[in-house]
């Protein structure tokens, strides 16, 4: 029982130091991108890799949860007799909850494991050692980028994940199951504001954004320099990011709230 | 008389002891590697040497023990203080650590785009100069992983001395190559060592080569390190230290075994 509690001590402050070390890595990251040259270069190729070629998965996602909405709310909607506010409930929910959250989770899987598997490797390669060697700071280098790709394309792609979801939930409600498209355009426009719901948004991408940036370069960075390590660490990223973007849209919803 | 100047350590560590967990790697090493000289560290695998090499990069704190480098104490730098080092010293990796997503020459260039402003012809020219030096042409365009084992060696040296480093730390330089390439490694490491005074440090298994090129042997074992001249140590009254040198340290001091009379005092 004693012992039990204290592994349980051991692990949690081994957790808090970790967390220590993550938060340093950050502020160095911080450092690295206020330190002239910024990587253009290197930051539009990461943008390409993290963003553009995730365009794909998030137009198909935004639209299949469109669809989605469109349907499951339409059905609950004409219970009531409300279905002329479908345009509401399916702005509101994806705009305020499901743009930034599904964005940052897909995001997390395509883009946020393969930054960690990149870094990690290169790690495990002794790239990063040999950059230091050259005096070139690899936070500087490879970490930076990468980061900032992470930080610049979420909002965009929860933006484009919300339009998306939009559209598709206009699909369903107007064009199949008949209801009038103004009256759905209207009631979006009426219900959606932007100093609430369209900055709320903007601001959960963000810190989302903030999040897997910095646990998916860390995890990489840190990683063991072996392949068992460097495929625990993308794991890892998964996992960490995940539940830090759903932990953090509980506490930002709660905080807007109050 | 001129020795202690001629022989001032460039590179020096002193009563360094390092540990991973619990497996002890050094316990009160102290050695120097001289200035305008060239070292050749030894010893079984797992000895350290590569450790070592890591230690005097800065990349791998020892956890007691000081470490100069050209005078200046490296135990207890910033990462800032240990760049400001590190552009003075030049790394041969084992394994090469090239960038793989990057070109050769996008390679070998790195270190010049980042710390000079030269412009791109003399980049080129620069590059293919440490190129060709390396017996390399006609893979600007190629990425490391298309390369055997013994290019891609070569090309890290490329890129290793293409800032023209003061110190030279080749892990392992010669493994891998074939007796050519080995001989124009050795030429080359040679003549960068006499007429630029570079210091240099490598770690090889190659026994003839190292004998023949070296000015000091540093044979690390028990956790210390021995070291003399490729002739003191083949002549070693420790019969460890002939056997680990072989046939090919008793061919060296059939050779050169007069110049043992003179060089000790
Ligand atoms: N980062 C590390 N973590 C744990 N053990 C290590 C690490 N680096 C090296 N070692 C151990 O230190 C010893 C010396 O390694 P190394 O310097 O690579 O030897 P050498 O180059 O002489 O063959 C080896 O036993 C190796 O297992
Ligand atoms: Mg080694």
């Amino acid at each position: 029982m004693t012992r039990g509690l204290a592994n349980l001590g051991a692990a949690t402050l081994r957790q808090i130091e970790e967390l220590g070390r993550m938060i340093r890595f950050g502020a160095r990251i911080v450092m690295a991108a206020s330190r002239p040259p910024f990587r253009w270069r290197a930051f539009m190729a990461a943008v390409y890799d993290s963003g553009v070629l995730s365009v794909a998965l998030i137009c198909a996602a935004g639209l299949t949860v469109g669809f989605v909405l469109g349907l499951q709310l339409y059905n609950t909607l004409v219970r009531f007799g409300a279905e002329d506010s479908l345009g509401t409930a399916v702005g509101l929910s994806l705009i305020r909850e499901l743009g930034p959250v599904l964005t940052g989770l897909l995001v997390t899987g395509r883009a946020g494991s393969a930054i960690t598997a990149e870094i990690g490797a290169m790690r495990t390669g002794q790239q990063l050692d040999g950059l230091r060697m050259m005096a070139i700071d690899p936070i500087h280098f490879v970490v930076m980028p990468r980061a900032m790709a992470i930080f610049f394309v979420l909002p965009l792609l929860s933006a484009l994940f919300v339009s998306l979801g939009i559209f598709g939930a206009y699909l369903i409600g107007v064009e199949l199951l008949g209801l009038d498209g103004g009256t759905f355009l209207a009631s979006l426009e009426a219900a959606v504001e932007f100093d609430t719901d369209v900055l709320q948004s903007l601001v959960k991408s963000v810190v989302f954004g903030v999040l897997l940036a910095l646990i998916a370069t860390w995890r990489g960075y840190s990683c063991e320099p072996h392949s068992a390590g460097v495929s625990r660490a993308t794991t890892s990223t998964v996992v960490t990011a995940s539940i830090a973007i759903l932990l953090a849209d509980y506490l930002l919803t709660a905080l807007w709230s109050l | 008389m001129t020795e202690v100047d001629e022989e001032s350590g460039h590179v020096e560590a002193r009563g360094v002891a390092l540990a991973f967990g619990r497996r002890e790697i050094f316990r009160d090493l102290d050695c120097r590697f001289a200035k305008g000289r060239i070292s050749v560290l030894m010893g079984g695998s797992g000895t350290g040497k590569s450790t070592l090499l890591r230690m005097i990069g800065g990349l791998q704190i020892p956890d007691v023990g000081s470490l100069r480098v050209a005078g200046q104490e490296l135990v207890g730098l910033e990462e800032a203080q240990l760049k400001a080092m590190r552009g003075r010293l030049g790394m041969l990796f084992q394994n090469g650590a090239l960038l793989d997503s990057m070109s050769v020459f996008e390679n070998v260039a790195l270190p010049l785009r980042e710390h000079t402003s030269l412009s791109e012809t003399e980049i080129a020219e620069r590059v293919h100069g440490r190129l060709s030096a390396v017996g390399l042409s006609d893979i600007d365009e190629l990425l490391p992983g298309e390369l055997s084992g013994g290019m891609l060696r070569r090309a890290a040296l490329a890129r290793a001395i293409v800032m023209e480093p003061e110190i030279l730390l080749c892990d392992e330089p010669f493994s891998g190559l074939d007796p050519p390439n080995v001989s124009r490694i050795e030429a080359l490491l040679t003549h960068l060592n006499r007429d630029r005074g570079l210091t240099v440090i490598i770690t090889s298994h190659h026994m003839a080569t190292s004998l023949r090129m070296a000015h000091r042997i540093l044979l690390l074992r028990n956790m210390g390190c021995v070291d003399g001249s490729p002739a003191q140590l083949a002549s070693s009254r420790d019969s460890a230290i002939r056997e680990f040198l072989g046939q090919d340290g008793a061919e060296y001091l059939a050779h050169h075994g007069h110049e043992l009379e003179g060089a000790e005092g």
